[in-house]
């Protein structure tokens, strides 16, 4: 696994058959990633990271600095030119930056979907989609179109889609920059009571440095384009969370240690 | 705002004009005979003066020449009141209609796999997409004489006139609908290692659907028309409504030309608002644009 940006040939995400064959008994792993698009703009340069099973993860930088590549690069969805990622893609959820529903499918069918991509039998999709409209608060919705549900229903729409597939690995790409402050703060609440009961383990890219801190057990701070890892921070309250922690001292604190880093990022 | 803060003496500022500005209470939902009237008054009125100006055009005529207008009694007097006439009429409307609906039928079929096809391999858009351009910008009514010379004056010739003008919206609206699926969508599709047939039918087909279904409005108006203009051309054995004008023209009948172009006009209304009823029953509940009217 030496490092090697310069390579051109992509090495392929490393399905691990058994848990044990992830270095370090990591549920992800960036080893020397690096990430050249055709137009030979760099995204991401050397990154190296380790996420434990059960952590909760998010990433904070300038904008522009490859935080969604990374999670794209994690995922999949583009390849890297360069380095190892590890990561079991088998049991993936993912939510973009918007909800993504398809438009002609009511709610049910929506969080069905995924399942029927995977081929999951009819009846066992009715059930387990059942199961998670009601974990993010919509039974009753079951036969609502998209465009009569709110914002904040659609994200929520999007997660019980993605829980569908018991997700080992949870990906959240800004998900809820475009809602409203309160609706945000709730749907943080949410995906801290999904992280606790489902047992994931979590990456979450996001704009706001309250939210990181909130929501994570670590929050990692990248650099300028071309993205790299500047700075990580402990995150040390437990879970679950409460909603006061956000007017706390040490929550400040950290929040201001934060956004020092962030500056510097900034500033290169 | 106040007052105190405009100079004086410009003039040009408008002095602060406060006043209570009183609340409307809800207004009710307008009744169905208000949506009627609101609907239905202006297309009357409209019609009504098209009317009047066809009568005042007409009575401006020499009388020699005013056959070419005839009035109302008189189309009514001599074709629609005919019940034999109103028979042919009928008789030549399906053999133009099944012109029409075949040569649709083709322009859907073939269009369909057409755009399909283009949007799975680029090289094959870029292979034929500038030949349909090439297709659309040809007269067809240049080329109806060398159909004929090719493939004589039967069915299937016209056929071939109603799918040339049909065709082109067909495979050109649906391959814009194919792409302009959202790119999350496909991610999410990909994610799951959908194949490329799953994300087409679950996914893109469905988006494309109701900009389709506006190139079937547009290819169904003209396809009627162009089962007419095929006809003008091919005058032997029993033809469709085209023939028809043909006919009245020579046997100087200009109020059967007149009932027959109405009735073109009824087939051809007729076939555009199939498609876009069927296109709302098919996507109104989640499409914006199909629940409203027009």
């Amino acid at each position: 696994m030496s490092a090697d940006s310069t390579s051109t040939t992509a090495p392929e995400g490393q399905a691990a058959a058994d848990g044990a064959s992830l270095p370090g008994g990591n549920a992800i792993v960036f080893d020397h990633v690096s990430m050249t698009f055709p137009d030979g703009t760099e995204g991401l340069s050397d990154v190296n990271l380790a996420i434990a099973p059960g952590e909760f993860v998010s990433i904070v930088g300038p904008s522009g600095c490859g935080k969604s590549t990374l999670l794209k690069v994690a995922s999949g969805l583009v390849t890297h030119t360069g380095g190892k990622v590890w990561v079991d893609r088998d049991q993936l959820g993912y939510t973009f930056q918007d909800a993504t529903l398809l438009p002609w499918r009511k709610v049910q069918d929506n969080v069905e979907l995924l399942m029927e991509l995977r081929d999951f039998p009819a009846e066992e999709r009715r059930r387990i989609a059942a199961e998670k409209i009601e974990l993010v608060g919509l039974t009753g919705f079951e036969n609502h179109y998209p465009q009569r549900l709110s914002g904040g229903m659609k994200m929520r729409v999007s997660l019980a889609r993605s829980l569908a597939l018991n997700p080992a690995v949870f990906m959240f790409d800004e998900p809820f920059g475009a809602l409203d402050e309160i609706t945000r703060e709730r749907l943080n609440d949410e995906v801290i009571d999904l992280f606790v009961r489902e047992g994931f383990t979590g990456i979450f890219v996001t704009h706001s440095i309250p939210e990181a801190v909130y929501m994570s057990s670590k929050v990692v701070v990248m650099s300028r384009r071309p993205g790299r890892i500047q700075d990580i921070f402990e995150v040390p309250f437990a879970y679950p969370r409460a909603p006061e922690m956000r007017y706390q001292a040490d929550f400040s604190e950290l929040c201001g240690e934060i956004s020092l880093s962030l500056r510097k990022a900034i500033e290169g | 705002m106040s007052d105190t803060q405009i100079p004086a003496d410009t003039g040009k500022h408008r002095r602060a004009n406060i006043e209570s500005h009183e609340a409307t209470p809800v207004a009710p939902p307008p009744s169905v005979t208000r949506r009627l009237v609101t609907n239905l008054v202006p297309p009357i009125l409209a019609g009504i003066l098209v009317i009047l100006a066809y009568a005042w055009v007409r009575s401006g005529l020499p009388p020699h020449r005013q056959f070419l207008m005839p009035s109302g009694t008189g189309i009514w007097e001599l074709a629609f009141g005919i019940p034999d006439f109103v028979l042919e009429l009928l008789r030549r409307s399906v053999t133009t209609m099944a012109i029409a609906v075949t040569g649709l039928g083709l322009s859907i079929s073939f269009g369909c796999v057409m755009g399909i096809v283009m949007f799975r391999f680029l090289f094959l858009e870029k292979a034929i997409f500038p030949y349909l351009v090439v297709l659309q910008s040809v007269p067809v009514l240049a080329i109806v004489p060398l159909i004929q010379s090719a493939l004589g004056f039967g069915f299937m010739p016209k056929v071939l006139i109603v799918a040339l003008f049909t065709f082109f919206a067909v495979p050109t609206t649906l391959l814009l609908g194919l792409k302009s699926v959202d790119r999350n969508i496909l991610n999410l599709f990909k994610l799951q290692n959908a194949s490329w047939w799953v994300t087409l039918r679950k996914a893109c087909l469905p988006f494309a659907g109701p900009t389709l279904f506006a190139g079937f409005s547009i290819s169904g108006s003209l396809a009627v028309i162009a089962a007419i203009t095929s006809e003008l051309f091919f005058l032997s054995g029993e033809g469709g409504l085209g023939q028809l004008l043909m006919n009245a023209k020579i046997d100087f009948k200009y109020e059967q030309m007149y009932a027959a172009l109405i009735m073109a006009s009824v087939l051809s209304i007729a076939v555009y608002l199939f498609f876009k009823w069927l296109g709302n029953r098919l996507f109104s509940h989640w499409h914006e644009a199909s629940g409203k009217q027009q």
